[in-house]
């Protein structure tokens, strides 16, 4: 609703998979050496979670501006249907009754549907940026 | 960015509208962000926007970055809802009616390793 409000479910999967994985590994060695002849061969990226977009980034939360030129979708190797929107206002009403004002430059919305490739394959689904 | 489930989304047939309805989304009230000491507060989130199209071509592409958009600006509208619980606040917007933005923009996109298919 306002710029302090940030949600990011799927970054924060792949951020916690980043942020542990250097944690983890001096104790999964062991296990991982011991079980690599029971195991079949994984891809490395198994997850469905789309790709943020590469270059602009880098930390995966998704989140890019909206305006003229830009690219509308927050997520890469996607084709579908887009709708982004930024620079908001507008009124409301808290709980007591005060009346406070929303939106800035800033506040953008975003929506993808359509196909999107992770795991090595190709997805449907929705998306969006509030 | 979250997923939106099914019915979420609806794009009208000609492309030249999108309704997206969400109802009590998980998202964090962040009042100092982006300060790398802001404390993040659960919240939840409905809401609701339309977005209608002005027929006014717009299209953007780069090459370089592998993404291209075709489509048409258009008018954006939402009204939402707020609850803080643990600080015992909540918000809620005038009617969709009355909010308004300066940019929007609705229409298809193939970026990646569509963008040359």
């Amino acid at each position: 609703m306002t710029p302090s409000i940030t949600s990011c479910v799927l970054c924060n999967r792949r951020d916690i998979l980043k942020a542990s994985g250097a944690l983890l590994l001096p104790l999964a060695i062991p296990g991982a050496i011991h079980a690599l002849g029971d195991q079949s061969a994984t891809t490395a990226n198994g997850g469905t979670d789309p790709y943020p977009i590469p270059w602009l980034d880098k930390n995966g939360s998704h989140n890019q501006p909206a305006g003229l030129n830009l690219e509308p979708s927050h997520i890469y190797h996607f084709k579908g249907r887009v709708a982004r929107c930024s620079t908001f206002a507008g009124m409301g009403t808290d709980n007591k009754g005060n009346r406070i004002a929303f939106g800035s430059a800033t506040t953008d919305y975003g929506v993808m549907q359509g196909e999107y490739w992770a795991g090595r394959t190709t997805q449907q689904g929705a998306f969006t940026h509030i | 960015m979250v997923a939106v489930p099914d019915g979420g989304v609806k794009f009208s047939l000609d492309g030249n509208a999108c309704t997206v309805e969400m109802r009590d989304v998980a998202v964090v009230d962040q009042p100092r962000w982006p300060a790398l000491d802001s404390l993040a507060t659960p919240a939840r989130m409905s809401f609701k926007i339309i977005w209608k199209s002005n027929g006014q071509s717009a299209r953007y592409e780069d090459a370089s970055r592998h993404f291209r958009f075709s489509g048409t600006a258009a008018t954006c509208q939402l009204e939402a809802q707020v609850e803080v619980p643990s600080a015992g606040f909540s918000w809620k917007s005038d009617p969709l009616e009355t909010s308004k933005c300066d940019f929007a923009i609705i229409g298809d996109e193939a970026n990646g390793r569509y963008y040359d298919s």
